[in-house]
């Protein structure tokens, strides 16, 4: 769980993850408030960058820690804010001991019109998933979803390298570059007003295409 | 169209191609090298013999001296950008990979997990 700034809310969402999920690893992206003492508290691993590093490499620090980890098997990925559903978690490790897929990632829109999603929102994720190549192969249509959940193939090779907000588009591309098995689950978003003011602007959105064009030319 | 214009888009979209291809390894670095020291030495000349430019730049089918080296610094000037952005690309996953590491070094792990 990558955390920046999170302390007004890191208790609570660690303690309703902790009720189903023993093991939980908060990033602290270099958080200037009590956050990283906060999640201690509340029973979290608590790894922390030592200076802002941006949600992507917070989720490759993340899971580089808990593969390390014995007997680790099953990965989430879930957002700090508190937007996420522990139950959706559940169902998503219950589709993926099927043992089909390599990694299950939450999506907005599977089915149907999403609920709750605000509509200018909904029009840029859209259009980002359509311009995004890797997302329409793979049939995914919420490229930007936090919530993912995988087995150890993926954890023990993934390797985000854009460090910002371009790192969901990554993460597809690496599904694609991989070969991974990949399934859909819908999941519920709560749009809190505090997860909106912590959400990215949408034109983050420029930067997340930009970099994305770029990334298969940069070394690695 | 003009040889001018052959030249500059060629001369771009040759640019692209090896930005996005070099991975500044030892080779790539000593072509910039060489780029560098030819551009030093067509400074030099366009300031000793500006009347030169014209004449090159007649034969490509521009006017203007002036308007040819606008041309080329606008190259130079894309080129810069780009390698400028993918140094710094490269430099902040280094960054990140360091942080990275001292991050799992100092892992806190809960007390009744230890």
């Amino acid at each position: 769980m990558p955390a920046f700034n999170e302390a007004s809310v890191i208790a609570d969402v660690i303690g309703n993850l902790r009720a189903t999920f023993p093991n939980v690893v908060v990033v602290d992206d270099g958080s200037h408030d009590d956050t990283p003492a906060l999640a201690r508290r509340a029973g979290a691993h608590v790894v922390t960058h030592p200076v802002n590093l941006g949600q992507g490499a917070a989720i490759q620090t993340g899971v580089e820690y808990a593969r390390k980890r014995a007997g680790a098997q099953v990965f989430a990925t879930f957002d700090a804010d508190g937007q996420h559903q522990v139950r959706d978690v559940v169902a998503m490790i219950e589709r993926l001991g099927h043992g089909d897929v390599d990694i299950v990632v939450g999506t907005r829109f599977a089915a149907g019109p999403p609920v709750g999603v605000p509509i200018l929102k909904r029009i840029v994720l859209k259009t980002v998933a359509a311009l995004s190549p890797t997302s329409r192969k793979l049939k995914l249509t919420d490229a930007h979803n936090g919530l993912r959940v995988f087995n150890r193939t993926v954890a023990g090779d993934l390797d985000i390298t854009i460090n910002g907000m371009g790192h969901a588009s990554e993460f597809i591309a690496l599904i694609l570059e991989n070969g991974w098995r990949v399934a859909e689950q819908p999941v519920e978003i709560l749009y809190t007003d505090y997860s909106m003011s912590k959400g990215q602007p949408l034109l983050n959105g420029v930067n997340i295409v930009f970099d994305g064009f770029l990334r298969k030319r940069l070394p690695r | 169209m003009n040889w001018i214009q052959i030249l500059l888009i060629g001369s771009i979209v040759a640019l692209l191609f090896y930005l996005m291809r070099s991975r500044s390894s030892a080779k790539s670095r000593a072509w910039v090298k060489v780029g560098f020291l030819l551009f030093v030495i067509a400074a030099i000349w366009a300031i000793l013999r500006p009347e030169d430019t014209t004449t090159l730049a007649r034969l490509l089918g521009v006017t203007r001296g002036a308007d040819l080296i606008t041309y080329v610094l606008t190259i130079v000037f894309i080129f810069t950008t780009m390698s400028t952005y993918i140094r710094f690309r490269d430099l902040e996953v280094k960054y990140a990979r360091l942080a990275r590491a001292v991050a799992l070094q100092n892992a806190q792990v809960p007390a009744d997990d230890a």
